[in-house]
């Protein structure tokens, strides 16, 4: 199986490396690669002119299958195309953005409209395109009940946001990947409010629009900075930018002094905007509501895709990251954080399509801590990985909700896989829990391995291991929960009161709960999917499980990273990663310190770690790995070893400020090697949670409401509630955030009515006040005037008298 | 001031007018209008005597003056007070007869006539005019009907009280600047004489031929003097040679004017107007062509007259019509 | 006695004898005066539009008496000059205002200066 897989794969990916080990650059890319983003923007305008005549036939999902498809088919060829020798390619389309205005550096802004085509790149259109062409299909039957109405809109967004996505990820600037950046945030926005007679899916829109913004301002600001800071904002250039590599340089060794404040805030700002898109901590707040719009785009944009938008902007920018003291650091605690605290919430909802929301928020948690640690190798894998068992569990999800007219409460429903018709969502269901459990030969267990282990060989983030594997934990534990409560168990099935679909609108149930509705409860057949559904949810499962050979195959090559050094990759995931921006770090070798500890000959094999494939090292001079971070030894004298996202240097062979530098580096100082070991404590850890839950939620179980786990609820205090209300984080920004900005807002408009209004009206006020007083005098009656004039006369000559009468008394 | 009029008698004098004027207003019952005017003229003669007294008993008072100003007050008096738009009218017509009267001691002849000419010839024609046009013709057997803005002042007592207060601060202003005006220099009427040689070689050669042995002669111009000493020959043109009151011929004899030999007044305006104020003459001209124009304008324009004002004078008219249908 | 008036000019120079016979300019200019708040009484008391702009008249001829009497005195031709033009300008203001009146007549049926107040405050 892998010497077959290994077969297939090599073809796609990567030919050995180039010996001569000069950083490539870039080339000249084929022009259809823009058939990619094309496609699906043709896709687009298929679909609008289908709105404009009115189609009432599912032909616009169909023409969406096949532009997807052949955008598909299209990223397929590149990868065969791609020349690895080569280096990124670009393809320009146009010239969108040339001003100059000078002829120094950063006098000019240039942004064509164009593309740079590398491995990362590839690798994520190749997940990206290809689900969004199954998801296409599974839609196809989902929304049929909306044929007619809103098929052609939900289509044209669909589209638009496959375009969005290639913008994003195909971008050749960053002006390009903001483009795709807003492209999917508004994309999102249209699909999540898709039932907008529904106020709470119109609110849930908002909200992750509002929310996004704040994200997107700290791109936007990133951006801008990036321009000021570095002159240039498209890829190539950057990456070839001499400050940006000496910025690098420095941080590799531990001088952080060096770089300018200016260019460490770039990673921070550009940081927030993918904490907004991809759901972290403090702005995670939006994704579990997105769960309001129709599950497939659930699951293709808020769960397998546009979510990872933020994965991607940080492994793209990784350089940038690099030269930051800080931002590293606080990807990977916000990713914990968010993971632990996804998974806590997680764990006590009930709506089953909520807890995959959440479970999405607790992966892209282990996906920045991945970062963080500097495995963008294995964030990247667990992105892919990620992708294919999230969008089947979704898709599932999608089918029983469909099924049993937008029943989502695990209470209500119980022992699907002895339904008629749903063994292919039964096992599809089972294969993805199993894979975001994390069961040990499971692509999910791969990919989560890689990251957690990468933690606890990282001194000073071995909290952060603790905690995800704390995390795993629990993930596995609500993941059979649901499964385990709505799959296994006695039959019962409730009719939903069609929540996804309350209007003629309605996604799908409409139907159904009116039939249910007049035949009675106990009258009601749940409908099984059909083919489209369970063509994709078969093909997503087989998709998932053989996402795990991908662990297998593709690695040992020799590959040339962007900085030119020749890497040995493990696994087909590294070697797409490799050769992108984001491997400005090597990959992990932790016995590198066994290099170290030499005196900096050639590289070492150290067998250790039990996997096909060590990573080996050999440039001209003598280089140690530590904590996955290339270092060049210069001598014997000096080791780094990187200690709180910081490279330090270790004066002296064999301390360090770990102490001595000697020691293999170990979990925990078990003297166990990391990777090793995170296979049997994960896989223990995954099989314990499956335990539990199998206990509580499966054993004894007699009815779909209730469990052994209620009575321990019971006992846990209030805690339960509280993860239930998602520990109050909404009330929370309510009280701090929305309240206070309704009072100020009131506040001001009380100020602007009273004060400046009042000021303006007082202006207006006296003169009106005055003028009643004089008004009476203008009575209109011509006698009136006469008088006037009578008396004005009378007086001047007074006062003329007054002064001739005062002179000649003087004189 | 002093010097003119006691201030008591004048503000007494003032009093009375005003009471007298006051009196005289038109009312709508009983108008008092004798006893005011009698008031009226008591207060104004008072000044007046006063004021003769205070120029001299020894000279004469000059009857024509105090016939002329008391007939001008009491046309004026009698025009403010009467009720009948007409007779206001010809009481103004009054007013500007003995107007020009005093005028005429004043020596501003043309101006007396000028005034009787254009005011009570053509102006107060036109005021009559306008008055027939637009008073409503009394009904039959009413013909003291009076329109109820007619017969009723405003405010009698107080806008009196306020004009005669207003008089009496202007007298006495008027006083004490007449008091101390400067006594005029004598003026020279030789300048106009000289630019009108006709005349004065006309009335020369009237008066001269008995005196002077009757040989003719040319006044000298005051060109040809000049031209003279530059060109010999020229005609009479323009203003006449002259030093103080003596003229020069061309053949070289100096004429002394005789003293009664005088510009009179029309000569006098009439150079005053032509020669100095040429200017104002124009602009008088556009000014009544304007008034004219405007006047056109203005009494030609078509009045939309509102539906309550046509149900009225429907209503009117067919009251009228009933009633001589009824008489009849 | 009228030719003597008709033809004196300055007197004291000339030494006729002083037709004005004690009068003095105080005299004139007190007739004046009276003349002038008679018209201005008239003007503010009566209601009747056409009386008001004879009571207007009336002041323009106070005014011009006032404007020879000062002429005579200052022995000066300009004040009578100034008259014509006042005579002018009354005239001018007689035709306007009578074709106003009429037009306000048409209006109203009434020469009642109160029903035209279109401008109180």
């Amino acid at each position: 199986m892998i010497e077959l897989s290994t077969g297939i794969l090599n073809s796609l990916t990567l030919a050995l490396a180039d010996p001569a080990g000069a950083p490539v650059a870039t080339s000249q890319g084929p022009a259809w690669a823009m058939a990619i983003p094309g496609l699906a923007i043709l896709g687009a305008l298929i679909c609008t002119l289908s709105a404009i005549f009115g189609v009432k036939t599912k032909l616009p999902a169909y023409l969406t299958v096949g532009c997807l498809g052949g955008a598909f088919a299209t990223t397929v060829a590149l990868l065969m195309h791609f020349d690895p020798a080569g280096g990124a390619m670009e393809v320009n389309a146009w010239e969108w953005f040339a001003i100059t205005w000078g002829d120094g550096p950063g006098q000019s802004f240039t942004a064509p409209f164009g593309f740079y085509i590398d491995t990362l790149t590839i690798y994520w259109m190749l997940f990206v395109t290809g689900l969004a062409t199954l998801i296409a299909l599974y839609a196809s039957e989902y929304m049929s009940h909306d044929v007619g109405t809103g098929y052609n809109r939900f289509f044209f967004a669909f589209n638009l946001f496959v375009f969005s996505m290639a913008c994003l990820v195909m971008g050749g600037n960053l002006v390009m990947l903001y483009l795709g950046w807003e492209g999917v945030g508004l994309c999102s926005y249209l699909l999540i409010g898709y039932f907008y007679k529904k106020d709470s899916a119109v609110q849930a829109a908002k909200k992750a629009f509002i929310v996004n913004r704040i994200g997107d301002l700290g791109l936007a600001l990133g951006l801008y900075l990036m321009f000021v800071h570095f002159g240039t904002i498209e890829y190539a250039e950057l990456f070839s930018n001499e400050k940006l590599l000496g910025y690098v340089d420095a941080a590799m060794a531990g001088d952080f002094a060096q770089i300018p404040l200016e260019g460490q805030i770039i990673a921070l700002l550009l940081m927030v905007g993918a904490f907004g898109k991809s759901a972290q901590f403090p702005l995670y707040v939006w994704l579990p509501d997105a769960m309001e719009g129709p599950t497939p785009v659930s699951a293709l944009i808020h769960a397998a895709t546009m979510v990872t938008a933020g994965v991607y902007l940080i492994a793209r920018m990784f350089p940038v990251f690099l030269a930051s003291e800080w931002a590293l650091p606080v990807v990977a605690w916000i990713g914990t954080i968010t993971a632990l605290l996804a998974a806590t919430i997680g764990m006590a909802q009930f709506d089953i399509k909520r807890i995959m929301a959440y479970s999405t928020v607790s992966q892209l948690g282990y996906m920045f801590a991945g970062l963080g640690v500097l495995t963008p190798n294995g964030a990247a894998y667990h992105v892919l990985t990620h992708a294919f068992f999230k969008a089947l569990l979704f898709l599932c999800c999608g089918a029983v909700m469909h099924g049993f007219a937008g029943q989502l409460d695990l209470r209500k429903l119980s022992g699907v896989w002895k339904m008629k018709g749903w063994l292919i969502v039964s096992i599809g269901m089972l294969v993805g829990c199993l894979n975001l459990a994390g069961l040990p030969f499971t692509a999910g267990f791969f990919s989560k391995d890689t990251i957690i282990a990468e933690a606890f060989v990282t001194p000073g983030y071995q909290v952060i291991g603790v905690i995800l594997l704390i995390t795993a934990l629990m993930t596995a534990y609500y993941t059979f929960r649901v499964f385990f409560r709505v799959f296994m168990g006695p039959v019962h099935a409730e009719p939903g009161d069609d929540h996804h679909g309350d209007d003629a609108h309605g996604d799908d149930d409409d139907d159904h709960a009116h039939a249910g509705d007049e035949t009675g409860h106990n009258a009601f057949h749940p409908h099984a999917p059909g083919w489209a559904i369970n063509t994709v949810l078969a093909i997503l499962t087989i998709a998932s499980i053989a996402a795990t050979g991908l662990y297998f195959v593709g690695g040992e090559k020799d590959v040339t990273t962007y900085r030119g050094e020749h890497v040995k990759t493990k696994h087909y995931a590294m070697t797409m990663v490799q050769k992108s921006s984001a491997a400005f770090v090597t990959p992990y070798d932790h016995h590198a310190f066994d290099h170290a500890n030499h005196s900096g000959g050639a590289a070492q094999h150290a067998d250790a770690h039990g996997v096909p494939g060590d990573d080996e090292i050999e440039t001209g001079n003598p280089q140690v790995m530590i904590n996955g971070v290339l270092v060049e030894a210069e001598g014997q004298s000096s080791h780094y070893v990187l200690v709180d996202g910081k490279l330090l240097a270790a004066p002296g062979a064999g301390t360090g400020p770990r102490g001595s530098i000697s020691e293999p580096l170990s979990v925990l100082g078990t003297g166990l090697d990391p990777h090793k070991a995170m296979y049997y404590i994960s896989g223990v850890i995954a099989m314990v949670g499956i335990g539990l839950a199998w206990f509580f939620h499966l054993a004894g179980r007699t009815t779909a409401a209730e469990c052994r786990m209620d009575a321990v609820a019971s006992k846990l205090g209030p805690l339960p509630r509280w993860a239930e209300n998602k520990w109050y984080v909404d009330e929370f920004y309510n009280a701090m955030l929305r309240v206070p900005l309704i009072v100020i807002g009131h506040l001001s408009f009380w100020f602007d009515k009273l004060i400046v209004d009042g000021l303006v009206n007082a202006f207006g006020t006296a003169p009106r006040f005055i003028a009643g007083m004089i008004r009476p005098s203008q009575s209109g009656y011509l006698h009136g005037y006469a008088a006037g004039m009578l008396a004005g006369v009378a007086a001047l000559l007074l006062v003329v008298l007054a002064i001739l009468a005062s002179a000649g008394g003087a004189s | 001031m002093a010097t003119i009029i006691h201030p008591l008698a004048l503000y007494l004098a003032c009093a009375l007018g005003a009471i007298g004027v006051a009196l005289a207003l038109p009312r709508p019952r009983i108008s008092p209008a004798i006893f005011g005017g009698i008031l009226a003229a008591a207060g104004a003669g008072l000044v007046v005597v006063l004021l003769g007294f205070a120029g001299g008993v020894e000279q004469l008072p000059n009857w024509a003056f105090y016939v002329f100003s008391a007939m001008a007050l009491g046309g004026g008096l009698r025009m403010i007070t009467h009720p009948r738009p007409v007779y206001s009218a010809l009481y103004f017509i009054l007013t500007i007869i003995a107007s020009a009267g005093l005028l005429l001691i004043l020596s501003a002849e043309f101006m007396a006539f000028a005034l009787i000419i254009i005011y009570a010839g053509a102006i107060l024609i036109t005021y009559l005019f306008v008055i027939m046009l637009a008073t409503q013709a009394p009904e039959e057997g009413d013909l003291e009907h009076l329109a109820d803005y007619d017969t009723k002042g405003r405010e009698p007592w107080a806008m009196s009280a306020a004009g005669f207060v207003l008089l009496g601060i202007l007298t006495t202003m008027l006083f004490r600047g007449a008091g101390e005006l400067p006594v005029p220099e004598p003026v020279d009427d030789t300048p106009v004489l000289a630019q009108l040689p006709l005349k004065v070689e006309r009335e020369l050669r009237i008066e001269r031929v008995p005196a002077g042995g009757g040989e003719p002669f040319v006044l000298l111009g005051e060109d040809e003097r000049l031209q003279r000493e530059i060109a010999p020959d020229g005609d009479v043109l323009g203003r006449l040679a002259h030093e103080g009151r003596t003229f020069f011929t061309e053949d070289g004899r100096a004429i002394e004017l005789p003293d009664d030999m005088r510009a009179n007044n029309v000569e006098q305006v009439g150079i005053n107007l032509l020669r100095d104020h040429p200017m104002t003459i124009e602009i008088a001209g556009v000014l009544l062509l304007m008034a004219m124009l405007g006047a056109t304008v203005l009494a030609r324009k078509q009045v939309e007259l509102e539906e309550s004002l046509k149900a009225r004078q429907a209503k009117r008219l067919h009251d009228a019509r009933t009633e001589r249908e009824g008489l009849d | 006695m009228l030719s003597d008036v008709l033809s004196g000019v300055t007197l004291a120079q000339t030494g006729f004898p002083d037709l004005m016979g004690g009068v003095t300019l105080a005299h004139y200019l007190f007739v004046s005066a009276a003349m002038f708040v008679l018209g201005l009484v008239g003007f503010v008391t009566r209601r009747n539009l056409i009386i008001m702009f004879l009571c207007t008249e009336l002041m323009f001829q106070a005014a011009g008496i006032a404007l020879v009497a000062f002429g005579r005195y200052h022995l000066d031709l300009d004040g009578q000059t100034f008259v014509i033009f006042v005579l002018t300008v009354a005239a001018a203001e007689a035709a306007m205002a009578l074709a106003l009146t009429v037009l306000l007549f048409r209006r109203r049926e009434s020469l009642s200066a109160d029903e035209w107040r279109e401008l109180s405050g």
